[in-house]
């Protein structure tokens, strides 16, 4: 069972705080826990929430459901979002997808690499068209301006990292 | 008070009043509108109540708009016309035209609209977006999504008046689909009115699908007899029965609603369930009788001076009618001279719960009233008397009345087996039951009308009287308990039959034989 952690409780309670109403606060909430629970909103996870929030859970999963951002099944370390909405499509973004799922060793979208590492999606736009071709790893900062080798560099740096 | 104009109509309205209900409860205008619903708030999603108010550029949506003094209102011009139009172009992007195979068809909303107001030519070339079919929702209840256009009723329903919050409206823009959180049922007392209020075959009930089109059936106004709350309801019937219970809207009662265990009942005035004729054991050989021969026989019985006054018991349960009890009531004090009458209560522990919104412990339609019959006789006794009165010989006779619906009397064996000790047991009766016919000794059992076959008046748990009329005769034989007391005289009564009777000419096709000429 999915269990918030203390400081995730506390960062969920004074969200909650901020708001005129406690559904406001369901965004933020998700992100906390999709962020505690590797990356993505289970089912647990929904009736966690609505047990700390005091919100029907149907309320949440309307939520959770509406918004892209939020992974509905499980992702690998690190979830690879390249935009291919017109000004990256025409830069290559969707070749790009193609090289690093290769290199990756991701038959198909959405699902994880065999080592667990990695696990793409094609986004719509970002809203980095000026950098295009651009891709979004996680919830961390743009990687802009990609070319093929810097595509394949960023795989295998991830891998690196990662010690595997 | 507020001046307003409706469709060249002069109005006046409270203040805080909506357009739409002006339109619809004043008025009495058509617009058209799927999401509004009188009993729930608003949700403003179909668009399709657009008005045209007078100094206003822009068309407004009729169910989210307050009127204000002097506002000049109309659904009738061209404007209006249009945008409904193709506000129901939008509606059938992705539904599936699958009306021949649909519960719906016939009354169904988008049918309704698109012959009032659609009427156009579909630009529509892109495929239908699919979606699942056939949802088990919960114990009551199918879902379609593909023929839901997300009105969010059945959601705003769960949330605003179950409070149960099950439904929701999940993923976006064309996927948007209904569903429970993580495939929880959708399983409440009040769960069938998200059927009724289903604009579309979308939800659908399971105990009516593909059960009967809805043009085969014709609709009567009466009362539901399954708890002391006298929910307002209409049902569905034809020449093979009854096939389904829906609310009818009464303020001081049920408002829009009413539970899910009140749409059972119908299911014992059919034919299958129910006791056709009269059965009565002489000399230890029985035999069946017509109702009306047995009455009599009973009624010289209970008459001759030696059967006579107090040894005679009568059971009575809150399952009747005001008339019934009086006359039966009447019978007995007056001919046969006993006081001997007794109160069968089902069950004393739950009598008086209630759920907060409909559903009360009492599952008698009348119990009021047969406690104020009682009182008005100054008849008192408790059951203690009458186990008393049959373990010492003291009472030989017992003329059971009821129970008409034999599913909330959790006690009924018991009872049966308690009672069977009299000499003489007479047991009226709209359903048969095993443990009735198992019976030896001197018994009789004489069909009753249900409470759709008969005049009568109920009293609910508030006082308030309300009366049902016959609608349809199901058991051509089946009396009336006024009808059993009269026939007890030695009156020859006829059993009055409803206008309708059921399992009479060609089933199934009814719609046919009442086809006029082109």
């Amino acid at each position: 069972m999915f269990k918030l952690s203390e400081e995730g409780l506390n960062y969920v309670k004074s969200e909650m705080a901020r708001y005129e109403q406690k559904q406001s606060a369901i965004i933020r909430a998700l992100y906390r826990a999709q962020d505690e629970n590797g990356g993505w909103v289970s089912p647990e996870v929904i009736q966690h929430l609505s047990e700390v929030m005091d919100i029907p859970a149907s309320h949440i999963e309307e939520v959770a459901t509406f918004y892209t951002m939020f992974n509905k099944q499980p992702v690998g370390k690190y979830h690879i979002q390249v935009c291919c909405t017109l000004s990256c499509a025409m830069a290559g973004g969707r070749e790009l997808t193609d090289l690093m799922m290769k290199e990756a060793g991701c038959s198909k979208l959405g699902e994880t690499s065999p080592d667990g590492l990695f696990t793409f999606s094609k986004v719509e736009c970002l809203g980095s068209c000026g950098t295009a071709p651009m891709l979004q790893i996680n919830r961390e900062p743009y990687i802009e301006n990609l070319d093929e080798q810097k595509a394949i560099q960023l795989i295998r740096d991830l891998r690196a990292k990662a010690g595997k | 008070m507020l001046q307003c104009t409706i469709n060249g109509k002069e109005l006046e309205v409270k203040p805080g009043t909506t357009i739409i209900e002006a339109m619809k409860l004043i008025a009495h205008e058509d617009i058209a509108h799927y999401c509004w619903h009188p009993g729930l708030p608003v949700a403003g999603v179909c668009r399709l109540c657009v008005v045209e108010i007078e100094g206003n550029p822009r068309l407004q949506i009729a169910c989210n708009t307050q009127i204000t003094d002097g506002m000049k209102i109309t659904n009738q011009s061209e404007k209006v016309k249009e945008a409904v139009k193709w506000g129901l172009d939008f509606h059938l992007i992705n539904h599936p035209l699958d009306c021949p195979i649909c519960d719906q068809a016939g009354e169904c909303e988008l049918q309704n609209q698109y012959m009032k107001f659609g009427k156009y030519d579909s630009e529509m070339a892109e495929p239908k977006v699919k979606k699942h079919k056939v949802v088990d929702l919960g114990p009551r209840v199918v879902l379609d999504s593909e023929r839901c256009i997300l009105c969010s009723r059945c959601v705003r329903f769960t949330d605003e008046v179950t409070k149960t919050h099950e439904l929701g409206i999940f993923n976006r823009g064309d996927r948007s689909e209904i569903g429970t959180f993580n495939g929880r049922p959708l399983d409440n007392k009040y769960s069938l009115n998200t059927v009724d209020i289903c604009p579309v075959g979308a939800l659908t009930s399971k105990d009516f699908r593909f059960r009967q089109r809805v043009w085969f059936l014709k609709e009567h106004q009466t009362i539901c007899t399954g708890c002391s709350t006298g929910c307002n309801v209409k049902v569905s019937y034809n020449k093979e029965g009854l096939f389904r219970v829906k609310p009818v809207y009464n303020e001081q009662v049920n408002g829009y609603w009413m539970c899910d265990e009140g749409r059972d009942v119908y299911k014992y005035v059919n034919k299958p369930a129910r006791l056709l004729d009269a059965w009565m054991t002489t000399a230890g050989r029985g035999e069946w009788l017509h109702p009306l021969t047995a009455a009599k026989k009973v009624g010289e019985f209970l008459r001759a001076p030696e059967n006579k006054g107090k040894s005679v018991a009568l059971v009575l349960t809150g399952q009747h009618t005001l008339e019934e009890y009086e006359a039966l009531i009447s019978f007995f004090k007056n001919e046969v001279g006993t006081d001997r009458i007794f109160h069968w209560v089902n069950n004393p522990e739950s009598m008086n719960d209630f759920d907060g919104l409909l559903i009360r412990g009492d599952k008698n339609p009348n119990t009021k009233g047969l406690l104020e019959t009682l009182e008005r006789h100054g008849i008192k006794t408790e059951w203690k008397e009458l186990i008393d009165g049959l373990s010492t010989g003291a009472i030989r006779t017992v003329v059971v009345a009821g129970p008409e619906n034999q599913a909330v009397y959790p006690d009924f064996k018991a009872k049966v087996l308690e009672l069977s000790k009299a000499q003489k047991l007479v047991w009226l009766t709209a359903c048969k039951n095993e443990e009735l016919e198992r019976l030896q000794g001197d018994v009789t059992l004489i069909p009753l009308k249900t409470y759709i076959e008969k005049d009568g008046t109920f009293v609910n748990y508030a006082g308030l009287r309300q009366t049902v009329k016959k609608g349809l005769t199901v058991v051509a034989n089946a009396m009336s308990l006024v009808e059993v007391a009269e026939a007890f005289k030695g009156v020859d009564v006829r059993p009055e039959e409803a206008p309708f009777k059921v399992g009479v000419g060609r089933v199934n096709n009814e719609a046919t034989l009442q086809r006029g000429s082109l």
